[in-house]
């Protein structure tokens, strides 16, 4: 359990709680009685196994997709209503980016949530969605057509739509996933400027070998939860080796020595 | 100072006026069934319909004794006949196997098919009952029946379908490209999902009577292919579509007027189908001349970095 004592010593509510979390697709259970608790600054990776429910419990924990049985609070409260404290990065392949728009009309679409319906984005949401482009070093791409851009923009243009947001809680469907080494390295300073902000980010991740660099927190996950904690307690050789069922890639230095 | 335009037939301005606005509500509608790769979901609608049209006809026929073909009558019951199939298919690739292509195909069939056995019924009956013998029409069209009345519908259930559109262009925008995306900042997906149905629904349902049931897609996809080929926003390439269906509406039934024994609905169709040929072939950047045009610069010196700063 993460959990992190407010100044006053009273505990002020988590960033994210999951309990007993169980969804599934069709009859197959995509996740099972799942439990994570993250304290609000954490800054954690879901790891695990192809088709061990990693996006589906971000999914599930920001009520995109519904759960069986189990409770979610964010921020203490019903994700329902916390929706405006919480950014989402989906998957960047999960959406067509031969699509007929451009950059900066990407990144506004931050904006739809706190400008409720009807209502169409202004100047200020122009302004603030050029203010997330800049921040991610792509200002001069900004009415560029989506279809032009590589995957490392892609991913960065889909993080810029995250802070847009302007949210509390980050979660994000593989950021690291086919990006050049200049956003990886954007990918992560972002992360790591957010945490220290106090905000929270739960992130899937499948490279293992930079966990221990890029993330302070771990949830090992294989449909159920097999642990969650800093990844000096839970991110060693045993529950790896449990998690993937002995088949480790081998490529994980930072493990040699547990 | 005696124009032709001045003397045109008050039946042809009638005529011009609906097909100009079914080609423009449904290019507009279009565009999203074609990014949401959708354009079966229309075609299914569209044949559907058929057995909507002439069940409407029987039924307004039983209940008054009187039969009417009018679009008041009719569109309702091509609505009715159009959302059924589509519920039917979604719960049969819900509840079996089979997926969701093969459920659409299998409603296109039974309605359609239904709507052909149900057209031959009516045909045959004796005494004939009054009026039906433009019901074939549907199939394939039939413009110049177009009436005041009907235009009249053509023109609200168009207005409504683009008016709603322009009212929730933002949710349906970030809905069609990032669903998850947008459930997520807790729009009703659902809801949205069904809205855009009813939509397509509403444009194939005011155009059948113009193209037919059969061509009715064409009208739906071609336009927003066309419109795609020039351009790389949503809003400009909805405005275009809308104007190229406008444009080939108006001219389909000017043509028509003009040589007699030309279908309004099929060279409606063709129009549309001239304009996407040329959009395919001239767009700069998609355009395939523009494209092999690209393809041999890139031989002769090196490719420009993917995207500036990467």
């Amino acid at each position: 359990m993460i959990q992190r004592r407010s100044r006053e010593g009273s505990t002020e509510p988590l960033a994210l709680e999951v309990e007993g979390l169980t969804v599934t697709y069709g009859k197959e259970p995509a996740l099972w009685n799942a439990d994570v608790r993250l304290g609000r600054g954490s800054l954690a990776a879901v790891v695990g196994p192809n088709g061990a429910g990693k996006s589906t419990l971000l999914k599930a924990a920001l009520g995109v997709v519904p759960r069986v049985s189990g409770r979610v609070r964010v921020l203490g409260e019903d994700p329902a209503r916390r929706r405006r404290l919480v950014a989402y990065v989906p998957q960047r392949t999960s959406v067509d980016w031969d699509f007929p728009t451009t950059v900066l009309d990407v990144v506004m679409m931050g904006t739809y949530g706190r400008l409720g319906w009807f209502r169409r984005p202004g100047r200020e949401e122009r302004a603030m969605a050029l203010g997330a482009l800049e921040q991610m070093e792509l200002a001069d791409l900004a009415d560029r057509q989506i279809s032009e851009l590589s995957g490392g923009q892609q991913q960065r243009v889909f993080l810029a739509r995250a802070l847009v947001q302007d949210a509390e809680v980050y979660f994000m469907d593989e950021p690291f996933a086919g990006v050049d080494a200049v956003t990886e390295q954007s990918v992560a300073s972002l992360m790591g400027h957010l945490a220290q902000r106090g905000k929270t980010i739960l992130s899937v991740h499948h490279d293992l070998a930079t966990v221990p660099r890029y993330f302070e927190h771990a949830v090992l996950l294989n449909r159920v939860v097999q642990a969650v904690g800093t990844v000096k307690e839970v991110f060693h050789r045993g529950n790896l080796d449990r998690l993937y069922g002995g088949r480790v890639p081998a490529d994980v230095p930072e493990l040699a020595s547990t | 100072m005696s124009a032709p335009w001045v003397e045109l037939d008050p039946t042809l301005v009638v005529v011009a006026a609906g097909t100009t606005a079914v080609g423009t509500v449904s290019g507009a509608l279009g565009c999203f069934a074609y990014l949401r790769r959708q354009g079966l979901v229309g075609d299914v609608v569209s044949h559907s319909a058929l057995l909507g049209v002439v069940g409407a006809f029987v039924l307004a026929h039983a209940l008054t004794g009187s039969a009417s073909r009018s679009l008041a009558v009719l569109v309702p019951g091509a609505l009715i006949a159009g959302t059924a199939s589509l519920a039917l298919a979604r719960s049969v690739s819900n509840r079996t196997r089979l997926n969701d292509d093969a459920s659409l195909g299998v409603m296109l069939s039974i309605f359609f098919g239904g709507g052909l056995f149900l057209l031959r019924w009516v045909q045959r009956q004796s005494p004939p009952i009054p009026g039906h013998t433009g019901l074939e029409d549907y199939i394939f069209g039939m413009a110049a029946a177009m009436t005041r009345a009907d235009l009249w519908m053509v023109f609200s259930l168009g207005g409504g379908a683009l008016l709603l559109l322009l009212l929730l262009w933002k949710e349906l925008k970030v809905f069609t490209f990032d669903p998850d995306f947008s459930r997520s900042l807790g729009l009703p997906s659902y809801r949205l999902d069904l809205l855009m149905m009813a939509l397509l629904v509403a444009g194939v349902v005011i155009g059948i009577q113009t193209v037919g049931v059969i061509l009715m897609i064409a009208l739906l996809v071609t336009p927003a292919a066309a419109a795609r080929q020039w351009t790389s926003r949503l809003s400009t390439m909805v405005l275009l579509a809308a104007s190229f269906g406008a444009a080939a509406g108006a001219g389909g039934a000017l043509l028509s007027a003009s040589e007699a024994g030309l279908p309004t609905g099929p060279v409606v169709v063709l129009l549309a189908t001239a304009i996407f040929a040329l959009s395919l072939l001239l767009a700069p950047r998609r355009g395939l001349i523009a494209r092999a045009r690209a393809r041999r610069t890139l031989g002769s010196t090196p490719p420009p970095a993917a995207g500036g700063a990467a």
